[in-house]
């Protein structure tokens, strides 16, 4: 009998704790949702690209997007100048829901070399992903001139993560 | 299939951690050698990929998985000894499941620690890495040295002068490869060992001092601190770092109730781990030489012996320290890292320091951002602390060395904050403060109206636990005796007796005898 109270008791606390305070906030919307989410993950048929886009979100899918694009055009070293995510904040205010990699991160996604504008490989880069409130644009940079009046523009916006 | 190599990797990371175990002298509960052996298997096997490429060996999957196997026969030879000698039996022992057994209100607790469980353990194996810091260095390393068979790889010709986390130790690195090679695309499982592992003998430890029902109480509120929970299904240091860091004090403060001495170095090569998957435990290891120079001094032991054995604990924490963060970065990886370079150069000025010591408390430890991190345990901890003080008026041996493992960490923590000033509060701190958790756990399983309490109710129930009695046998080693022992009746009248002047179980440990069936024999105390 004392068993089954102490049972009783445990019972009531474990129910006690879920939800006190912030504790019930917290358990519906992660653990709760987490569990959610498995009954549908379980039997979905996504595959590994589709987790990992559905998990990074944006950033990934445009990276992705940008790798199949230079694969179609089958360039052989692309280096891809990525605009200053200040430049997003700033100027287009569209960040961080929309938001660039860094290049470690786009080389993981990719195995593309992406660089921003103080890095050392930003003279060598060939093409510039551009994000305006129409989509996403990923254009040659044709001469050693227009690079350098694309690194001149963006400079004035310092990289951020 | 997939599933089966898992089940190979699981058993390599038990033979491998059991063999390293053995060679360090432990006989602890089986409860404790099952999860010390993965805990420490999944370490052997973080170290094997990164020793590989140091002989600069390919990283394959043959060379990978063959070392994997020769260091579990290689750490298992005094296993082989001791078989060959005393018999299989000797070894079964260990792994004994016999003393396990489930009490019906334990039942609540483990139903809900499984549900977290499982939810973590799903995410772990459907989700990829997500912090940024994963994605920014090992995580990416480890997925090109899949490819290219050595971690100086391609990624290292990419633009880096965002991240500094391409420096930071091959622990994570090692475990994805071997997680991706055995077909897990996005590794990380390793990580559900770790979590599982860390939660059973969590759960052992305090119920050794507590009784169940506070135990689960004390568990659950340590499995919900939002902020770590997220922490069991992504990859990065701190829950690892978090985790050797408290194993390693928790057989240190062992070994100053018990004396046994194999139980320091253990605790040595626990700082060690620490210190090799997070190069600044270092430091925090050493700010406890104090206390371990109060206890040598306690027991009377020689200078000379001071001295060496203060060299063998604190060895596998300067190797740790030395291997990932100087020799590697300096004599293997293509890119520079001046560490000194990141030291802060206005030491004279104190006024950051203080300001760190106040933004931990005032926004990681107090403020609703703090709720939203930990939850309500440091709150939780902070009152028992000051009724504590309040009515019992005096802190066990025990709960001390818990509260100085907590005041250390804070300070420690602080000054790093302040001598780096790239360890940002929000991020760094707030995760190296991962480790204050298991500490103010096992603080108040030290809280001496907790262990009231646990007598209580233990009364009440007329079937005492006696774990938590005032006979109790000082280290886990014992506690297997003690088990052996359970059938000894227990007097549960002078446990009541006992309350007022009664420090923890623990904490009297060095005055009062323990029971006849527990007492360390000279012999033992030596191992």
């Amino acid at each position: 009998m004392k068993g089954f109270l102490l049972t009783i008791i445990s019972a009531l606390l474990v129910i006690i704790i879920l939800n006190v305070g912030y504790y019930k906030d917290w358990f519906q919307a992660k653990p709760l949702q987490y569990w959610t989410d498995f009954l549908k993950e379980k039997d979905d048929t996504l595959s590994e690209e589709g987790i990992m886009a559905s998990r990074y979100g944006i950033s990934y899918t445009m990276s992705m997007r940008i790798k199949h694009v230079l694969e179609q055009k089958n360039v052989v070293h692309p280096i891809i100048l990525f605009e200053p995510n200040s430049y997003y904040r700033d100027s287009l205010h569209i960040y961080p829901k929309v938001h660039v990699p860094e290049p470690a991160v786009f080389y993981y996604y990719t195995g593309l070399e992406g660089v921003w504008i103080n890095s050392p490989d930003a003279d060598k880069a060939n093409y510039l992903v551009r994000i305006t409130s129409k989509g996403v644009a990923l254009d040659m940079i044709r001469t050693p001139e227009q690079r350098q009046q694309l690194l001149a523009f963006y400079r004035k916006y310092p990289p951020i993560l | 299939m997939t599933f089966l190599v898992f089940i190979l990797l699981f058993i390599c990371y038990l033979v491998s951690g059991y063999g390293l175990l053995t060679i360090f002298g432990m006989r602890l509960k089986t409860a404790y050698m099952i999860t010390l052996s993965l805990l420490l298997g999944i370490v052997v096997a973080s170290f094997v990929p990164f020793l590989l490429q140091l002989f600069y060996v390919d990283l394959t999957p043959t060379t990978i998985f063959g070392s994997l196997l020769l260091a579990a026969l290689v750490l298992n030879i005094p296993t082989w000894r001791r078989i060959r000698k005393e018999g299989f039996p000797a070894v079964r022992r260990s792994f004994a499941l016999k003393p396990f057994r489930i009490l019906p209100y334990e039942v609540p607790w483990l139903l809900i620690f499984g549900f977290f469980i499982f939810v973590s353990i799903w995410r772990c194996y459907y989700l990829p890495p997500t912090s940024r810091d994963a994605l920014s260095g090992p995580e990416a390393i480890a997925d090109f040295a899949v490819r290219e068979h050595t971690m100086i790889n391609s990624f290292f010709n990419v633009d880096l002068w965002s991240t500094n986390n391409q420096f930071k130790s091959p622990y994570l690195i090692s475990l994805q490869m071997i997680c991706k090679m055995a077909g897990f695309p996005f590794g990380q499982v390793w990580l559900s060992i770790v979590f599982v592992s860390f939660m059973i003998f969590l759960y052992h430890a305090l119920k050794e001092r507590v009784h169940p029902i506070i135990a689960g109480l004390l568990l659950l509120l340590f499995l919900m601190t939002p902020e770590m929970y997220a922490y069991t299904f992504m990859i990065l240091y701190d829950y690892s770092n978090m985790i050797f860091f408290f194993l390693s004090l928790y057989f240190l403060f062992d070994y100053f109730k018990s004396g046994i001495r194999s139980h320091f170095y253990f605790a040595g090569l626990l700082m060690g781990i620490a210190t090799y998957i997070r190069s600044e435990t270092l430091a925090l290891a050493v700010l406890f030489l104090p206390v371990i120079l109060l206890s040598q001094r306690r027991n009377k032991d020689s200078f000379a012996k001071i001295v060496k054995a203060d060299v063998f604990f604190f060895l596998p924490s300067i190797l740790g320290y030395y291997l990932t963060a100087q020799f590697y970065i300096k004599y293997y990886l293509p890119v520079h890292y001046d560490i000194g370079g990141l030291v802060n150069d206005h030491l004279s000025d104190l006024g950051p320091l203080f300001q760190r010591y106040s933004d931990i408390v005032t926004r990681l430890m107090t403020s609703e951002f703090a709720i939203h991190l930990w939850g309500y345990i440091l709150y939780v901890t902070a009152a028992l602390f000051l009724a504590e003080g309040i009515f019992v008026r005096r802190y066990s041996r025990d709960a001390r060395n818990w509260l100085y493992a907590i005041l250390v960490l804070y300070l420690g923590v602080g000054a790093l904050g302040f001598l780096l000033p790239m360890m940002n509060l929000n991020e760094t701190t707030k995760r190296a403060l991962f480790k204050l958790l298991p500490l103010a756990v096992l603080y108040l399983a030290n809280n001496q109206l907790l262990i009231r309490l646990s007598q209580w109710i233990s009364r009440w129930e007329g079937t005492p636990v006696h774990l938590f009695a005032r006979e109790q046998p000082s280290t886990p080693a014992l506690q297997a005796n003690a088990v052996l022992a359970k059938k000894a009746p227990v007097k549960t009248g002078k446990l009541a007796s006992a309350g007022g002047k009664t420090a923890s179980p623990a904490g009297n440990a060095g005055k009062t005898a323990p029971a006849p069936a527990a007492r360390p024999s000279s012999k033992k105390r030596k191992r």
